[in-house]
C-alpha cells in the first residue's frame, strides 16, 4: 500500500531523513518507534506533504506521490493525523469531525460515517453539541482520528496518539486503532509506546538518526534483545499483562 | 444638525469599516499586517472611476469591474511577493518585519504606478444620485444612502459568504490552522489567493463608494490607511465584526468633531478615540474570541 525509497526530508538545510526505505502493508498496522526528535513526526510529514522531499520516492497504492500537495494526497485517500490533537476550539465537536469530510460530497457515505466514528468513539457523540474547547486531551485525540477517517481513507497515519493520556485513556486509543484495522483501514502508527505499539502492529521499524535503524515483525521487535533494552522498560509479566487488555 | 452629523459619519464609518474588515481578514487569515491595503481603496476608486466615464457604465456595474479588478490585482501581488516572506514565517518574528517593508514598498510602487497612469491631479468621479433627502431640519445627500446600503450589503454577503459555505469554512480552517486544513484536503494556497481577494475587493469597493464625495487621487490610499487601522485596532485587531464596529466609532467620532469642536483637526479625532479605547481596553472592544480564526 505505502512505500517509501531512500526518503530524504529536512527543515531549510538541516537534514532529518538521511534515506528511509520503509513499506506498510494493506489492511495491517505498522509501526514506526524511535525516541523524541529521531524524526518520526518529519518522516509523515514528508509522507502527506506538509514538507516536501529533498530526495526519494514516496509510492501511494501504486502511485507516485512525493512532491504533491497534501490536499491532493488527502484526495487520494491517505490521511495523516498530526501530533498537537489540534482542533477547531470554536466548533462544536460534530462541526469538527464533519471536517473531515470536506473533500467528500457523498451524503450517504459521510452519514455512514460518522456513525463509523461515534461507534469507536461513543463519548464523542456524547459531546457532539459541545465546543471542542471543553474536550479533554483523551477525547481530543480522538477528535483527532475520528476527523481523520471522516475523509474514508484507505490509509490513515497516526503521530503518537497515546502521547500524554492516562493508561485508560491510551487503552481505549488502541483499542480503537485495532478495530480501525479490523474494519478495513491500514494503519501507520507512530508512537513512544513501543509495548503497547508493537503488540497492536504487524510490523515495526525503529528509527534512529534519521534512518532506519531495525525493522521485524512485531511480535520478534518485542522479543528482540536490543529493543528491549532500549525501549522496553519492565517485565514479560508487564507485557503479556498489556496484551490480555487489547 | 446632530442626526445630520451621526448619519453623515455612520456612512463614512461604513468606508473605514469595510478597509479595516479587509485589513482584519488578511490579519487573521494570513498573519500579513498589510501596509499596502491604502492603495487597493485608492487603485479600485481610479478603476471604477475610469470604468464610469470613459466606458460609460452604468455606477452600479463600475462596482463590479472595479472589485474584480482589485481583487485579482491583490491576488497577483499575494502570490508573487508576499508568499515567499510568510513562507518563512510571519508575525513579530525578523521575518515579520520583511513583509511590513515589502508592504511599505508596495505601498510606494502602486502609488507611483498610479502616478504613471493617472497623472497625480485629483480626478473627479461624477456620479448623479439625485437631490438630497430632506425631512424638516435634516438634509442627507443620498450617496450617503448608497454609501451604507452597499456596505452592509456587502457585509452581509461576506458574513454570510464565511459562515454558511462550504468555501467560507475552508477559509476560516486556513485561518487558524494551515497544515491541519491541508490534512483536511483543503487546498490552502487556493484559499489564501481567495481571502487577500477578497480583502483587496472590500477596500475596492469602499474607494468606489467615497469616490462620489471626495475626489480621486493617487495619495488617497495614506489616510484611509491609518483609519483603517484604527478602526480595526478599536474593534479588536482581526476580529471582522469588530472591524466593521470600530469603522462606524471612528466615522461618527470624526463627523461630531468636526460639526461641533473644529473641522480643521477632523483626522485628528480617529487617533483621539484610538488612544482612549486602549486605555480602556488594550485589546479593542471586541475580544479575540470573535476573530474570523474559528
Ligand atoms: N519545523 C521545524 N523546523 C526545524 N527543525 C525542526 C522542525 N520540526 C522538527 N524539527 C527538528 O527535526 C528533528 C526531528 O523532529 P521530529 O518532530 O520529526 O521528531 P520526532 O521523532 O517526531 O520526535 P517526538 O517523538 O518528540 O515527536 C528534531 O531535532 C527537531 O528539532
Ligand atoms: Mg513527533
Amino acid at each position: 500500500m505505502l512505500k517509501i525509497k531512500d526518503l530524504h526530508a529536512g527543515y531549510g538545510r538541516i537534514q532529518i531523513l538521511a534515506g528511509v526505505n520503509l513499506e506498510a502493508e494493506e489492511g495491517q498496522v505498522t509501526a514506526v518507534l524511535g525516541g523524541n526528535g529521531t524524526g518520526k513526526s518529519t518522516l509523515l510529514k514528508a509522507i502527506s506533504g506538509l514538507i516536501v522531499p529533498w530526495n526519494g520516492s514516496v509510492e501511494f497504492d501504486g502511485e507516485p506521490v512525493e512532491g504533491l500537495r497534501p490536499d491532493r494526497i488527502v484526495r487520494r485517500g491517505l490521511v495523516q493525523v498530526t501530533q498537537g490533537k489540534e482542533v477547531y476550539p470554536a466548533m462544536s465537536v460534530e462541526e469538527n469531525i464533519k471536517l473531515g469530510a470536506y473533500v467528500r460530497s457523498d451524503r450517504q457515505g459521510i452519514a455512514d460515517d460518522f456513525e463509523r466514528v461515534y461507534s469507536y468513539f461513543p463519548i464523542l457523540k456524547e459531546h457532539r453539541k459541545s465546543h471542542a474547547g471543553i474536550l479533554s486531551g483523551g477525547q481530543l485525540q480522538m477528535l483527532c482520528i475520528g476527523r481523520g477517517l471522516m475523509a474514508n481513507p484507505k490509509m490513515i497515519m497516526l503521530d503518537e496518539p497515546s502521547s500524554a493520556l492516562a493508561p485508560q485513556a491510551v487503552m481505549d486509543i488502541f483499542r480503537s486503532i485495532n478495530r480501525i484495522r479490523r474494519d478495513g483501514t491500514t494503519v501507520l502508527l507512530v508512537e513512544q509506546n513501543v509495548r503497547m505499539a508493537l503488540l497492536l502492529a504487524n510490523y515495526g521499524y525503529v528509527i534512529k538518526d534519521g534512518v532506519i535503524h531495525m525493522e521485524g515483525l512485531a511480535r520478534d521487535l518485542i522479543n528482540d534483545d536490543n529493543v528491549r533494552l532500549s525501549y522496553l522498560g519492565g517485565t514479560v509479566a508487564d507485557t503479556t499483562g498489556a496484551a490480555a487488555t487489547l | 444638525m446632530l442626526v445630520d452629523l451621526v448619519m453623515i459619519g455612520l456612512s463614512i464609518g461604513m468606508i473605514y469599516g469595510l478597509v479595516a474588515l479587509g485589513i482584519s481578514l488578511i490579519y487573521s487569515g494570513l498573519d500579513i499586517v498589510h501596509f499596502a491595503h491604502g492603495e487597493m481603496y485608492m487603485f479600485g476608486a481610479f478603476i471604477g472611476m475610469t470604468v464610469y466615464t470613459q466606458l460609460n457604465l452604468l455606477y452600479p456595474f463600475t462596482f463590479v469591474v472595479a472589485l474584480l479588478g482589485t481583487a485579482l490585482m491583490g491576488i497577483v501581488i499575494e502570490r508573487v511577493f508576499y508568499r515567499r516572506l510568510t513562507a518563512g514565517g510571519g508575525g513579530y518574528t525578523v521575518a515579520g518585519m520583511g513583509i511590513i517593508i515589502c508592504g511599505f514598498g508596495m505601498a510606494l510602487f502602486l502609488q507611483n504606478l498610479a502616478y504613471v497612469i493617472w497623472d497625480p491631479t485629483p480626478k473627479p468621479f461624477p456620479v448623479d444620485f439625485g437631490r438630497a433627502i430632506v425631512i424638516g431640519d435634516i438634509y442627507y445627500p443620498r450617496v450617503y444612502l448608497w454609501i451604507v446600503i452597499m456596505a452592509v450589503a456587502l457585509m452581509v454577503v461576506l458574513n454570510v459568504f464565511l459562515r454558511h459555505t462550504k468555501l467560507g469554512l475552508a477559509i476560516r480552517a486556513m485561518a487558524r490552522n494551515k497544515d491541519i486544513a491541508f490534512l483536511m484536503g483543503i487546498n490552502v494556497p487556493l484559499m489564501i489567493s481567495l481571502t487577500f481577494g477578497v480583502a483587496c475587493a472590500l477596500a475596492a469597493a469602499a474607494g468606489v463608494l467615497i469616490g462620489p464625495i471626495n475626489h480621486v487621487e493617487i495619495y488617497m490610499g495614506y489616510l484611509i490607511l491609518i483609519k483603517g487601522f484604527a478602526a480595526a485596532v478599536v474593534g479588536g485587531f482581526g476580529s471582522l465584526p469588530g472591524a466593521v464596529v470600530g469603522g462606524v466609532i471612528v466615522g461618527v467620532a470624526e463627523s461630531l468633531g468636526a460639526g461641533y469642536l473644529s473641522g480643521n483637526y477632523k483626522d485628528i479625532y480617529a487617533f483621539l478615540i484610538l488612544i482612549f479605547v486602549l486605555m480602556v481596553r488594550p485589546s479593542g472592544l471586541f475580544s479575540v474570541e470573535t476573530k474570523l480564526k474559528a
